[in-house]
């Protein structure tokens, strides 16, 4: 039986691949729940002592800063808010005049970020609320600067926002000023850029783009970026736009869901 | 195979993804630690330490995109048998040809993930982040070979003959 350990130890090496195999059959599979799951187990045993201990770390640092530019902010906020509320009863009068039907009201549910995956750019984030907390695929997520990318994956207890860095992300915004649309896109080389804008397009460096409410996911009028610089090339159909974001997705910390309230 | 030093080494993977890796990035660029690791338990302990390890791995290193899973699983998994058999193949007490081969799997294992993201401009994103994460993650590997090796060495001299 001198071939026994032999054929003993081949059996073996197939068995653990074969389990591999299976193991990415089951993930790799589309729409298979098992990568989800596993994420999810992960995340529970492994992740979350260290989340916790970052949170309670970044807390600490934060609360005198984050307190003394929450009071700035509320000063200049509570001016602002006058005017604004002055401003939407002269719109929603208006509409009424003109008839068109009132705009899609939104409440902000703050949410808290656990953990940021990157890729030598932050491409997605898990936030620490999920399904059980009333959050749903596809929306809206926000910080106090912009907007910051949509809900991508819901678990029961956490949710994986996918941010506008993430190459696969595009959105359709407008030049606040010339009301003028396109598309913005991240990709390593250039940044953020704004693309399908015509040659002739108005857009100068400094200008807001903001989300423009076309294609059904994101809500018009959030902050995306401002235009950094522009680039125009004699014959080109469209114009190269390189953007600033909003949001320094490096430093994303406590954002907001917008629930839709109608 | 006990299993408590690879259930530490698996924290101490979700702590490098958590807090760790953010410190320790250069311009956008860190190290590799999960095909590190990997290949420290290849060249040190066994093939099939590493194989269990390496899927463990690819579910901590995935966790935040589960879309990528099935490609860190097998881009890892394939590191762990493919390093072993150039083991059992290749003189690898030279520390040299330890780091050729761990910059292999690095490029080998950068490249499928970002493929899994984005194929959109690789040219730059392999020169300006892959080959300077590379270089990183061997210096790292570097050091913690030579420090194995120096502490072996000094075990073996201090045993009475």
């Amino acid at each position: 039986m001198a071939w026994f350990p032999t054929v003993s130890h081949k059996n073996r090496r197939l068995f653990k691949f074969s389990l591999i195999a299976i193991l990415f059959l089951l993930v790799a599979f589309p729409g298979s729940t098992v990568g989800p799951f596993l994420g999810n187990l992960s995340a529970t045993i492994f992740y979350s002592p260290f989340f916790k201990f970052r949170n309670y770390i970044e807390s600490l640092q934060n609360v005198a800063v984050e307190n003394s530019r929450l009071r700035n902010q509320l000063a200049q906020m509570s001016l602002q808010l006058n005017s604004l509320v002055e401003a939407r009863r002269e719109n929603q009068r208006l509409r009424k005049f003109i008839g068109f039907d009132a705009p899609p009201s939104f409440r902000l549910a703050p949410v808290k970020i656990v953990s940021v995956m990157q890729h030598f750019y932050p491409l997605s984030a898990i936030i620490n609320k999920g399904k059980y907390d009333g959050i749903k695929a596809n929306q809206t997520i926000v910080s106090p600067f912009g907007l910051v990318g949509k809900i991508k994956e819901v678990m029961p207890h956490t949710a994986t926002v996918q941010l506008l860095t993430d190459p696969g992300n595009a959105i359709s915004v407008r030049v606040a000023d010339s009301r003028q649309i396109g598309i913005v896109k991240f990709s390593l080389e250039n940044g953020m850029i704004l693309d399908n804008l015509p040659a002739d397009a108005n857009v100068a460096k400094g200008d807001l783009i903001i989300s423009s409410g076309l294609g059904g996911i994101y809500p018009s009028g959030l902050p995306v970026a401002r235009v950094d610089s522009v680039y125009a090339n004699q014959g080109e159909i469209f114009k190269l736009v390189k953007l600033r974001p909003a949001v320094n997705f490096f430093e994303i910390d406590e954002l907001y869901v917008l629930v839709n309230e109608l | 195979m006990k299993i408590i030093p690879y259930i530490l080494y698996l924290y101490l993977l979700a702590f490098f993804y958590s807090i760790l890796s953010e410190i320790i990035t250069i311009y956008g660029v860190t190290i590799d630690l999960t095909v590190l690791m990997i290949a420290l338990i290849v060249f040190y302990k066994s093939e099939e330490a590493a194989l269990w390890f390496s899927s463990a791995a690819a579910i901590i290193a995935a966790t935040q995109r589960p879309s990528s899973m099935p490609w860190e699983i097998i881009s890892l998994a394939g590191v762990a048998v493919i390093a072993n058999q150039l083991k059992l193949r290749m003189n690898l007490e030279s520390l040299v040809s330890r780091l050729i081969i761990l910059g292999g799997f690095l490029l080998i294992h950068n490249i499928a993930i970002t493929a899994s993201i984005s194929l959109d401009n690789f040219a730059f994103v392999f020169i300006r982040y892959i080959i300077p994460g590379t270089a990183y993650t061997l210096l790292v590997g570097w050091l913690i070979f030579f420090f194995s090796d120096n502490r072996s060495l000094l075990k073996s001299a201090n045993e009475p003959s």
